[in-house]
């Protein structure tokens, strides 16, 4: 006897999720370009990583190879196996996968409204571009090394060079390929994997891309890889990075867990009386206090108190304290997006407070603590006075393997290669910021998509 | 007095659609009307202000209250929102509250089951008797009155999670160990709404339309098997359609369950209702409880003034 009204009457009333969107043209040209371009060279991008890594470790004896500044010039000749297997691979992965897609798509009555055959067609017309493309990046390449063997008096240089164009002309083409094709359906597909709905071309892939590509051209690989040393050419920032990673893993395990648990505690538990209004104006003024006063203050209670020394535990802690504002006011905002209504549906159907905590305010405001989280480890990632006071190395030819070692981070290193008077440090200094930069642009946009992927409408 | 009186009623509606006549037809009889029993008419006297007692019909057969509110004043900071009002709540009928806007109906409401516990610097002051206990003492668990006392909101508030979410957990965190998927289905049936989602139950509760979403809300309401459900305009956002689904669920759930409703629509408020509590607030917008009795009652003889003209639309 229930349901009396016929449903097809309500049906009516109920949206359907999925809303196809009209583009705009220009919006279609621009994206189409923008994906071309950066599928591109991220495909070439990690093309040439994988097929150098492997040149590396196939070619061992037979390859001639050349030191130029802090790289290595090598002549590569390929495998035949691993030719095949760079093009066979990704579409014996890809193929069953994409291509029943399309086939499917081809033979349902959609087809003229499927978005694989629209993203297919659009994936090929990458194609010649990216050929293009590839060909003045092969160029400008070659070009490059010529002129850095000669300068550095290597004879055998161009040859080498050569033989690339020359005989491993098969395996340009395949990398041609690769990079042009294979990859860009790949990471479609894999944007597909992560979101159904992923309605539109995200633009974010593209930047990402370009930006690799641009510290690719011209970021030395072994930079990122050399201790520090005396000789500016073959210093390099691993030590400095890896302790970065160390100090910050360590900061986030403390500085969450207290942060978010202060949070919870000012917004759900407190009464909204004096004592709670003290501690809340306390957290604000405390997110403006100087950093080198946190250094000061972690000085004497983490390395002269509690005898932590000049750790990487000293640093995070000192560190943790320095974010602990801005994870909790952070955390709070992510708590009060939480509509009231929620917590009262909750409440209604017989929950305790923790449980409506637990269930329902944690998981929709989650998203947003995260993001909170990674914007203070952004901050943190770039402070270098409280590092300072509380004694960070700034030569360690060594990696911290326990979190009492002595350490050294990223703007330290920097700080410190700056300070020198040679021309040379001051100029892989500049490379090391350009390192730091692109380290908080990642972390600054992650936090961005975070939100946005995270946020709940309402 | 009629006793017939749901058939006068619905010569009064308007005749929007069979549903109401056929609904109405379903019942198996009218509810027999209700009484104060002594007691509690010597417990209304508690009013210091002879001018506050609210104008009562005639009860002439004894009814099982599911609740009896004595007194019951309500707060919000200084702020006095409703004042001592005194009524009963019969069992397994449709009580509505009526009443111009901010005249404290929610306010009421919301004290039945302590959900104003959960604002900052309310407080309630009187008695509300459920099954032998003041649920207002400090001493009963609120947690478990609201899972005895179900409440719908006025806007519905699905939870962002699963259909079938939505349903299970509440019976979920208290401790429901039965067969989930059938308290689901159960509680989707009798909510009106199994036949729409039974498909995609994972679908997320806020994709349905506000209709199908209200529905949701009373169905996750049901399924803790509360014995009251209190409902803040449930159909004020809905169209035709949806609005008479939900009153003929109001209907369907009467059966078994005690129900109260806000609501604004004087036709609706005589659909469905079997009581009627008629709430006014005067110039210092303080609420209270001007008439109560049976809907037929108030609606076509109504002993005070002010509820004739509210009800005919001569009030603000
Ligand atoms: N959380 C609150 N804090 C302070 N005052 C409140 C709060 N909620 C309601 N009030 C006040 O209490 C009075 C009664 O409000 P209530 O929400 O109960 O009215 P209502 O009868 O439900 O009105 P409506 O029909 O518009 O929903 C109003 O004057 C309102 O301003
Ligand atoms: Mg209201």
């Amino acid at each position: 006897m229930s349901a009396a009204m016929p449903s097809a009457q309500l049906t009516a009333f109920a949206p359907r999720i999925r809303i196809r969107r009209g583009f705009s043209v220009g919006f279609m040209v621009v994206a189409l370009l923008a994906i071309t371009v950066s599928m591109l060279m991220l495909g070439a991008l990690i093309v040439e990583i994988a097929v150098d890594g492997a040149a590396r470790l196939f070619t061992d004896g037979s390859a001639t190879s050349q030191e130029v500044r802090g790289g290595t010039l090598i002549d590569l000749p390929m495998p035949d196996g691993m030719i095949w297997l760079s093009w066979a691979l990704p579409v014996a992965i890809l193929l069953p996968f994409f291509g029943l897609r399309v086939v499917r798509s081809v033979l349902s009555d959609q087809f003229a409204r499927s978005r694989w055959i629209e993203r297919s067609i659009g994936v090929l017309t990458t194609l010649p571009v990216a050929i293009f493309v590839h060909i003045l990046y092969v160029r400008f390449e070659s070009a490059y090394y010529i002129e850095y063997a000669k300068a550095i008096g290597v004879d055998d240089a161009s040859g080498t060079i050569f033989q690339l164009f020359g005989e491993a002309s098969g395996f340009q083409f395949v990398r041609l390929i690769t990079a042009g094709l294979i990859l860009p359906l790949g990471i479609l597909a894999a944007g597909w994997l992560w979101s159904h709905r992923l309605r539109r071309p995200s633009l974010l892939l593209p930047a990402v891309a370009v930006v690799a590509w641009v510290v690719y051209l011209f970021l030395d690989p072994l930079f990122l890889s050399s201790y520090p040393s005396r000789v500016p050419a073959q210093a390099g920032l691993f030590s400095a990075i890896t302790g970065t990673l160390y100090m910050m893993v360590i900061t986030a395990a403390v500085a969450f867990p207290l942060g978010v648990g202060a949070a919870i505690y000012l917004e759900e538990y407190a009464r909204r009386n004096w004592f709670s209004r003290m501690i809340q104006v306390n957290i604000s003024n405390l997110a403006g206090v100087p950093s080198i006063i946190y250094g000061l203050l972690g000085l004497q209670v983490f390395v002269r108190v509690l005898e932590f020394e000049r750790s990487v535990l000293a640093g995070a802690c000192t560190m943790a304290l320095l974010v602990m504002p801005i994870i909790v006011v952070s955390a709070q905002e992510a708590l009060r997006t939480v509509p009231p209504s929620m917590r009262e549906a909750a409440y209604a159907v017989g929950a305790t407070r923790w449980q409506v905590i637990r269930f329902h305010v944690l998981p929709y405001a989650f998203g947003g603590m995260l993001t909170g989280n990674i914007l203070a480890m952004s901050r943190a990632i770039g402070e270098t006075a409280p590092l300072i006071a509380i004694g960070a190395l700034t030569f360690i030819a060594f990696l911290a393997d326990s979190p009492t070692d002595d350490f050294t981070v990223m703007p330290i290193q920097i700080f410190n290669w700056v300070q020198k008077p040679q021309s040379g440090f001051h100029e892989i200094a500049a490379s090391g910021i350009i390192v730091l930069m692109l380290v908080l642009l990642v972390m600054n946009a992650t936090a961005i998509i975070m939100r946005q992927r995270t946020r709940t409408d309402w | 007095m009629s006793r017939n009186f749901f058939g006068l009623m619905r010569s009064s509606a308007p005749p929007a659609t069979e549903a109401p006549d056929a609904i109405g037809s379903e019942r198996a009889a009218p509810p027999p009307p209700p009484t104060m029993k002594q007691d509690d008419a010597a417990s209304a006297g508690v009013h210091l202000d002879p001018n506050l007692e609210a104008v009562r019909h005639d009860f002439t057969e004894e009814v099982d209250m599911a609740l009896k509110l004595r007194g019951v004043s309500a707060f919000y900071g200084s702020f006095q929102a409703i004042d001592r009002m005194t009524m009963p709540i019969p069992r397994n009928r449709v009580t509505a509250l009526i009443g111009p806007s901010g005249c404290g109906k929610s306010t009421l409401l919301r004290c039945c089951n302590r959900m104003n516990d959960l604002i900052p610097g309310a407080r309630i002051a009187g008695e509300i008797e459920f099954e032998g206990r003041n649920l207002l003492d400090p001493t009963v668990d609120a947690v478990d009155v609201r899972r005895r006392i179900g409440m719908v909101f006025q806007k519905p508030n699905p939870f962002p999670k699963s259909i079938y979410e939505n349903v299970a957990f509440g019976a979920r965190i208290n401790g429901y160990s039965g067969d989930m998927d059938r308290l689901v289905e159960d509680s989707l049936r009798r909510a009106a709404l199994w036949d729409e989602v039974k498909d995609e139950l994972d679908k997320s509760g806020l994709a349905l339309s506000g209709g199908q979403q209200q529905r949701l809300c009373i169905a996750r309401a049901i399924a803790v098997q509360p014995e009251i459900i209190l409902m803040d305009e449930p159909a004020s956002a809905l169209d035709p359609v949806a609005t008479l689904k939900i009153e003929d669920l109001m209907r369907e759930l009467a059966e078994h369950y005690t129900i109260v409703v806000v609501t604004h629509n004087m036709q609706q408020a005589g659909r469905v209702s079997d009581y009627t509590a008629f709430l006014l607030a005067g110039e210092e917008r303080v609420g209270r409880l001007v008439e109560f009795g049976p809907t037929q009652e108030i609606f076509t003889n109504p002993l005070d003034q002010r509820t004739e003209d509210y009800i005919t639309g001569r009030y603000g």
